[in-house]
């Protein structure tokens, strides 16, 4: 005869294992975490490290004028990054060698320099050759050594791309100094304001205009592979979206539509540019690759703003389909779009950071009166605004996707007084944010690729 | 029938026999020998004081010890007071072999041999020759570069960047005359070339690198000590209570900066292996052997030499070790995270 325990037993005996396993799995853990230290038994930990740029000396280069020029252009890309610090160069002991000796580093410690860069500077009426090394100060050890060549006229590219290398040996990623930033220029009376495409490099140098304000000219944007841009003109009084070659001037409207086309964008392989061609009362996602057009999305709703994925397989843009303006993700084929953004008020200008790591947008809360800008992630967690403002928009990302920059508007009066409109970047941190100067007002800031 | 012999019992408690021929004998007898222990009274002085001629032998030892500030003290020497009970004292001065050692020593150290200076005036013929460039660098004072060029002066193609040359000696030597060594044809500084051989020097020298620290443990069966160092994989960091690497964390952390936008900096963390002197200051830091394979991502390089850095960094070099680490090197591990 076989006695089985009674249900009652049996459960009163499954709790008590239960409650036992839990004491013996709770209470070790954290003895064991407090011997090993996660990991590691002896070990003496540093956390909780302080914000702080990186202190760099950057004396005049050798090769005279060029030479000084040449390093300040570096001190000035650097500095602007807010992630270096160039040192004051009254600190300074001494100037750098010159002539591409080793520096006295026992003259340079005092200084608080952490890094160091030298170099000279040949120039020899039709080309420039830079020379610089970088010198880790402490240990005293040259950690770069590079030079470039260059047709002189181009000296400052040079000096932008010995910048980069710099940003990437110092920080471990690509920088952002030898591209340009495309914006609308806006002059005149608020009125019969004139606007015009304009380009410059990152630093506001090198400015020029790419049209001729005759006709209204909107979002321009860059392409990854060309000298190109496409962006929104209303010439003929047809707003459409054209591609314009930077160098030859040449332009040519993408696609054809019998309806207004606008917010284009570039795929990352060039080939392929979205954009929202209107369709009665609202707007449809379409895109334009060699002449031919699709149509990936058609809701009925107003669907705007498309920007790809690093990766080219998805499609992120604002739409009004659930009521309020949103953020929605959906296949580079207009499969499964999902909505992500769900804070108060309503999203738009999303653009996807080249690091894949972050979705910028404007956001207008409709509890206050100001825009804002801010980040989230792919999935629409972490959103944090970075600033905001009585009119921010139009955020476009470095190619680093380490900065953001947009533009800002402030309030007039009636007749226009007090108004301006100017770019701002700032880190995508939310730290240092920096005007970037222009010669009249600007808007619709498109951040170049690098080198491009 | 037997004779029985009457015996007096004297004072001293001695029987002395009754028969006079016997008592005469007896007192004769006793008076010699009362004679003979006066006379062994009145001599035993004399003979002790000639002992005492033995410590002079004791003054001619403390003589030798040339090295006063070393042993005996002289004061108790020369005072051999002749009291009877010196003689134990006696013996130890007959260690007299001591004035052996004093032979051995005085040998005087032989003259230094003058160093004679090889005279030669001329500096090393390397930076001389290199010193034309009259460039009008606007601020710094000439500056040679050192590496071994031929007089041959005017510099044709710049050379390729690459290896950090050695500092500039101060002083403008004259300019030095051909050396027999010199080549007959100027060694010109390629620029591909050189590129080319420097990069595979550095490469040789990653290579060839030391990568692991000395294998060699102190055995103190055999003498040595655990604490004597030797053995720079010894890790001192576990001797450190928790306190006191919190405070030495504290410390480090003045200086421990961050790039807070860097890609996935969250998930970042390297060990460092510290090297310190006697003082407490930080002489050596390295990438420990664990982490340096992620040296080839570029982000986690530039993170690490961060933590490099801030060991290093002058405010926080001189690191708040516990008195009874001080007065040696130390070798420590340290754990960075943002």
């Amino acid at each position: 005869m076989i006695l089985l325990p009674s249900p009652v037993f049996r459960r009163r005996d499954a709790m008590l294992t239960a409650l036992g396993s839990l004491v013996a799995l709770a209470v070790p853990v954290p003895v064991l975490a407090q011997e090993t230290g996660g990991g590691r038994s002896a070990a003496i930990d540093v956390s909780n490290a302080r914000n702080a740029p990186i202190p760099i000396a950057i004396p005049d280069m050798g090769g005279g004028s060029l030479g000084a020029s040449i390093a300040g252009i570096i001190a000035n890309d650097l500095g602007r990054s807010g992630l270096f610090r160039p040192l004051e160069r009254a600190a300074f002991i001494q100037g750098g060698p010159t002539d591409g000796g080793a520096p006295n580093f026992e003259n340079w410690k005092p200084t608080g320099a952490q890094a160091l860069v030298t170099g000279q500077v040949f120039d020899d009426g039709t080309q420039v050759r830079v020379e610089f090394r970088l010198w880790d100060v402490l240990p005293g050890t040259q950690i770069q050594g590079t030079a470039f060549t260059a047709p002189r006229a181009n000296w400052r590219k040079v000096a932008h791309i010995a910048a980069d290398a710099i940003y990437l040996r110092l920080l471990g990623e690509k920088g952002y100094f030898d591209t340009r930033i495309a914006y609308v220029s806006s002059q005149g009376p608020k009125e019969r304001r004139i606007r015009r495409l304009a380009i410059m490099d990152q630093d506001s140098d090198n400015q020029r205009f790419l049209t001729d304000g005759a006709w209204l000219a909107l979002t321009p944007r860059f392409s990854p592979v060309r000298d190109e841009i496409v962006y929104m003109s209303y010439a003929n009084n047809q707003p459409r979206v054209y591609a314009l070659n930077i160098s030859t001037g040449a332009q040519s409207a993408l696609g054809r539509f019998e309806t207004m086309t606008f917010s284009p964008r570039y795929s990352p392989d060039g080939g392929t540019v979205a954009m929202a061609a209107s369709n009665g009362g609202g707007s449809d996602i379409v895109l334009v690759s060699g002449g031919a057009a699709r149509r990936i999305t058609s809701s009925g709703a107003i669907d705007v703003s498309p920007c790809f994925s690093p990766d080219g397989k998805r499609i992120v843009f604002a739409s009004d389909r659930g009521g309020d303006q949103q953020i929605y993700l959906m296949g580079a084929d207009g499969s499964a779009p999902k909505r992500i953004s769900f804070g108060s008020g309503r999203y738009g200008t999303p653009v996807w950071s080249p690091r894949g790591d972050l979705i910028a947008f404007t956001r207008y809360a409709g509890d206050t009166s100001n825009f804002a800008i801010g980040v989230m992630r792919p999935d629409g967690s972490g959103e944090r605004i970075l600033a905001d403002g009585w009119l921010v928009e139009g955020p476009t990302f470095a190619p680093n996707g380490r900065v953001l920059m947009f533009w800002r508007e402030t309030r007039g009066d009636a007749r226009g007084i007090g108004f301006s409109a100017r770019l701002y970047s700032i880190d995508v941190t939310g730290f240092n944010e920096q005007a970037v100067a222009t010669p009249a007002d600007a808007t619709d800031p498109a951040w170049s690729p690098l080198g491009v | 029938m037997p004779v029985s012999i009457p015996s007096v019992l004297t004072a001293s408690g001695r029987l002395l026999p009754r028969d006079k021929r016997l008592r005469l004998g007896g007192a004769v007898s006793l008076m010699g020998h009362a004679a003979i222990f006066v006379a062994l009274l009145v001599n035993l002085p004399a003979r002790k004081v000639e002992d005492e001629k033995i410590p002079e032998t004791a003054v001619e030892m403390i003589f030798d010890g040339r090295a006063k500030t070393t042993i005996k003290a002289p004061t108790p020497a020369p005072i051999p007071a002749p009291s009877k009970e010196i003689k134990p004292p006696a013996p130890p001065v007959t260690e007299a072999p001591k004035p052996e050692p004093i032979e051995a020593p005085p040998p005087p150290p032989p003259p230094p041999p003058p160093p004679e200076p090889p005279k030669i005036s001329r500096p090393l013929p390397v930076p001389p020759s290199e010193l034309p460039p009259p460039e009008t660098s606007p601020r710094e004072a000439p500056v040679v570069p050192p590496p071994p060029a031929p007089p041959a002066p005017p510099r044709e193609a710049p050379p390729k960047l690459l290896a950090p040359p050695a500092p500039p000696p101060p002083d403008k030597p004259p300019p030095a005359q051909p050396s027999a060594t010199a080549q007959p044809n100027p060694t010109r500084n390629m620029a591909p070339n050189s590129a080319a051989v420097e990069a595979t020097l550095l490469r040789l020298r990653q290579q060839q690198r030391q990568t692991e620290p000395p294998r060699a443990r102190p055995n103190p069966q055999a003498g040595g000590q655990p604490d004597s160092g030797g053995n720079p994989a010894a890790n001192d960091t576990e001797s450190l209570s928790a306190s006191q690497r919190g405070v030495i964390g504290a410390h480090v952390r003045e200086c421990w900066t961050k790039d807070s936008g860097a890609r996935d900096l969250d998930k970042l963390s390297v060990v460092l292996n510290v090297g310190t002197d006697a003082s407490g200051t930080v002489r050596v830091a390295a990438v420990a052997e664990e982490d340096r394979a992620r040296l080839s991502d570029p982000v986690f390089q530039s993170f690490a030499e961060r933590a490099v850095r801030a060991v290093r960094d002058v405010r926080c070099a001189t690191l708040p070790l516990p008195t009874q680490m001080l007065g040696r090197n130390n070798n420590l591990t340290f754990r960075f995270r943002p």
